[in-house]
């Protein structure tokens, strides 16, 4: 009866305000506002998923719509109206479909292929490469090599030094590190801006001027 | 594993970079939405939400979601006129 009720007075409406959309989208879920937001959805996603997206467009982006659907149905009591809804909605399904596109790129990659070549271990131990292979490099940069060295082995803890040399001195992309790690985005970036925070602490606490560093490099 | 000097300025520069207090993208995540329209209404990032707005600067993967969503977002006005 209530839901009956409530179709009723949304028939036709354009749910221009948040309490519009929030009343339609909150449980008994009005089908018509679900329907509204998903072609908002799809006509979003569509050109700023497309650079990423190289066959069947179309068909991916419904998807992500779809699943970013259910999100925002789950999540509705969450979204506080600190912006249009449709702009909160839009964020969920951009993410939705780039994690999305992030994961199917890895998919196809083992943990092994990702590991270095020469084994884990060399992850936990990281070693300067000897002059000989640079020989033009200056005594002064050998010490500052060094010193980095020294800061990354002494305080950093093994996870951050697998996260430091996946990263920065593999190069290894953020998604692969955090198929690598078994972690996730979040806790990737936060255990990296501690090791970045120790580095800066301590090469400060040394007296060394990170600025004359990259100068003279 | 070599060390070489332009991964050294990397990780020097990236040190450099970090101050005391930084949000992670799920933090970020949380703002996002509000971020893009006050930057859409014109407002400058950096004045609006500073600590979002460096978190953007050192996160690719929030960055590219961050981009992809203002795409989106303008295409959905400009196919309402
Ligand atoms: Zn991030």
């Amino acid at each position: 009866m209530i839901n009956w009720f409530k179709r009723r007075r949304n028939k036709n409406t354009s749910y221009d305000t948040n309490e519009e959309w929030v009343e339609a989208l909150s449980p008994p879920v009005d089908e018509q506002a679900v329907d509204v937001l998903r072609k908002k959805l799809i006509q979003g996603l569509k050109p700023a998923l497309h650079k990423y997206v190289d066959r069947e467009l179309d068909q991916f982006v419904e998807d992500v719509a779809q699943d970013a659907l259910l999100k925002v149905l789950d999540n509705i009591d969450s979204f506080r109206g600190e912006s249009k809804l449709t702009t909160w909605a839009m964020k969920i399904a951009v993410r939705e479909g780039l994690t999305e596109l992030r994961l199917k790129r890895y998919d196809d990659i083992s943990i092994e292929d990702l590991k270095p070549e020469d084994g884990s271990r060399e992850v936990f131990s990281l070693t300067v490469a000897s002059d000989e292979t640079s020989p033009d490099r200056s005594l002064h940069e050998s010490q500052l090599i060094d010193k980095v060295m020294q800061i990354i082995n002494e305080e950093l803890t093994d996870k951050q030094k697998k996260a430091i040399n996946a990263l920065m001195i593999q190069g290894l992309p953020i998604p692969a590190v955090v198929k690598l790690m078994d972690t996730n985005r979040n806790a990737l970036y936060k255990l990296v801006h501690d090791a970045r925070l120790k580095i800066k602490n301590k090469l400060e606490l040394e007296g060394i001027d990170p600025d004359k560093m990259l100068d003279k490099l | 594993m070599e060390l070489t000097t332009d991964i050294l300025k990397n990780l020097i520069k990236s040190a450099q970079m970090a101050i005391e207090h930084e949000i992670g993208c799920d933090e970020c995540f949380d703002e996002l939405h509000e971020l893009a329209e006050m930057e859409l209404a014109g407002k400058s990032p950096a004045e609006a939400m500073p600590l979002v707005k460096d978190h953007l600067d050192k996160c690719g993967s929030c960055r590219e979601e961050y981009k992809a969503l203002l795409e989106a977002l303008q295409n959905i006005e400009n196919g309402q006129k």
